[in-house]
């Protein structure tokens, strides 16, 4: 494999860590704690992708080797994830008033409810969508790069969202608001910022985008019950690599993490006898060194 | 003290705009607010003095619904808005500018300005212009991020965000505070021009002599209640008060 194929597949594994670092950040800067329920708020929306695809089916026709049907229910995915997570908000996280410890260990136990309750739905095995995998884009196999239409589907959608929500955030009045709040939520209200209102806002976007994330993990690689948690560490790593709290740093660390571990077989390559199976460490490693030089990660700020 | 009672009474009969009736008020358990009155009348400058921990800052706290009276009234135009959210009082027409990280420091100055103006249904390019033209550092730095901006020119940004939604009275926390003297002394033209144009205010200040040469009556907060009322003159010329409270 070339260097060329771990870039291209660093690329794709990056797209997803992203949409799911953008929601974990999100929530963090708003809501005020850190979510271990989002990995699994990524399974959620993965399983009403497959419940939905299911019944959509192969509906109209086929873009980048992915039938139509796939996308809507991919926007079901992300609504039903965004649904859940706003219940369990107005449910759980709301009422129970804890400090931001008290919620983190909270949506443990929230997390271990969706994981079960996928599990009780779907048993524990591995499932697919069984959309037909494709063979490499033939123009590339030349250069050593063997990815899919499927990969380019991913990336392409990540990118969409991403420029969305950079979008939202930067010309809306939702997204300065959200900003605001972000930057200080007591200043926020006394401006007049409803934001309980913002805070709905906030889950409904971050859910959102780890659905579809978590659609497009389960296209990449396969569908679990586990599939989310498994994943909610490296999603970690990325935001704090990025500096927590900061949506655009999340977006960087997203990128990065996703990169060095899908390029962590470059290792072995020149030599060096790391292998594929410490990806998440090598990205830890990483992660550790850059906050031993700026312990606020890349883009985060100085706790004032 | 009955000299000072008799100002208040005066006053009450006058256009009271806001009204602390006696109010206890605190933080959790904690109270620092004991049976505190006072009122501000239409287009006044009333500071607040007082030793630190006097409870000052808690006054405006109450007021402006980020604590919530456990007893008493807080009163604007005669209706009880005590308990009420910020974000409600701010649409009744009080503005609040806070001591401390009181400006959106991600956001450039142009959007903390927008902020200030979240509850206006109508559109912002009017007052905002009008905000630029009486502080022309702003316009200079419209797209910076407001955590450029020094100490005295945050002060400005904070005012003029709270300004944006035009409010009948401004609750300001220690305008001074960190301030440089002479950019003290151009906060405090800042403050006496917008209640020209027809704000109430109500203001705490950390620099007593200061504040309230620039107001018209002034309270001497002492555990949490007030201890002396009078004009603002009166209280700089009572021995009394300017022995225990203003340094001598």
């Amino acid at each position: 494999m070339s260097v060329l194929e771990y870039a291209a597949n660093g690329l794709v594994f990056s797209s997803i860590i992203v949409l799911a670092s953008i929601g974990l950040s999100l929530v963090y800067s708003i809501a005020n704690f850190a979510n271990f329920a989002h990995g699994d708020t990524m399974t959620v929306g993965a399983y009403a992708t497959l419940v939905t695809f299911g019944a959509v089916g192969t509906l109209g026709g086929v873009v980048l080797g992915i039938p139509y049907g796939f996308f809507v229910a991919l926007l079901v995915g992300v609504v039903v994830a965004a649904l859940v997570a706003v219940v369990t908000h107005k449910v759980i996280y709301e009422p129970i008033d804890l400090d931001s410890i008290g919620l983190l260990i909270t949506s443990i136990g929230v997390a271990f409810v969706y994981r079960a309750t996928v599990r009780l739905g779907f048993g524990a095995d591995f499932t697919e969508f069984g959309i037909q995998v494709l063979r490499p884009i033939e123009w590339l196999i030349p250069y050593g790069v063997r990815v899919t239409l499927h990969d380019v589907a991913i990336v392409g959608s990540a990118v969409v969202l991403v420029a969305g929500l950079h979008t939202l955030l930067q010309y809306t009045d939702l997204g300065r608001k959200m900003r605001a709040t972000a930057d200080n939520p007591d200043l926020a209200r006394v401006s007049g910022i409803r934001t309980n209102r913002i805070e709905i806002w906030t889950w409904i976007i971050g859910a959102g985008l780890a659905g579809a994330g978590g659609g497009f993990l389960g296209l990449f690689n396969q569908l679990s019950p586990r599939m989310g948690f498994d994943i909610l560490l490296v999603v970690f790593a990325a935001v704090i690599l990025g500096g927590i709290g900061s949506v655009y740093g999340a977006m960087l660390g997203g990128f990065l993490i996703g990169m060095i571990n899908q390029m962590t077989p470059l290792l072995s390559d020149i030599g060096i006898p790391i292998g594929i199976e410490y990806a998440n460490a090598v990205a830890f490693v990483i992660m550790v060194l850059v906050l031993l030089a700026r312990p606020t990660g890349i883009m985060g700020e100085a706790a004032s | 003290m009955s000299a000072s009672t008799g100002v208040i009474e005066r006053d009450a009969d006058e256009d009271v705009v806001l009204s602390v009736e006696n109010v206890d008020s605190g933080y959790g358990d904690v109270q620092v607010l004991d049976d505190l009155s006072m009122t501000l009348a239409e287009d006044e400058i009333a500071c607040l003095v007082g030793p630190n921990g006097a409870g000052k800052s808690t006054v405006l706290k109450t007021v402006f619904g980020m604590l919530t009276p456990w007893t008493g009234h807080v009163k604007y135009h005669g209706d009880d808005i005590g308990g009420m959210a910020p974000e409600d009082i701010v649409r009744t027409g009080i503005g609040y500018v806070p001591q401390t990280e009181n400006v959106f420091g991600n956001l450039t100055i142009e959007e903390n300005l927008r902020m200030g103006g979240v509850a206006r249904s109508d559109d912002l390019d009017p007052i905002i212009d009008q905000l630029y033209d009486r502080f022309p550092l702003l316009t200079e730095k419209q797209s910076a991020k407001a955590r450029t901006l020094s100490g005295g020119q945050r002060q400005v940004l904070a005012f003029a965000r709270a300004l944006v939604m035009e409010p009948d009275v401004l609750l300001i926390d220690e305008p001074s505070a960190g301030l440089a003297p002479n950019t003290a002394d151009e906060v405090f033209a800042d403050v006496q021009a917008v209640n020209e144009l027809g704000t109430a205010i109500l203001m705490v200040e950390q620099n007593a002599r200061k504040g309230l040469a620039i107001s018209d009556k002034g309270f001497v907060l002492d555990q949490g209640t007030v201890a002396y009322a009078d004009d603002a003159d009166g209280l700089l010329d009572n021995p009394e008060v300017s022995r225990l409270y203003l340094g001598g």
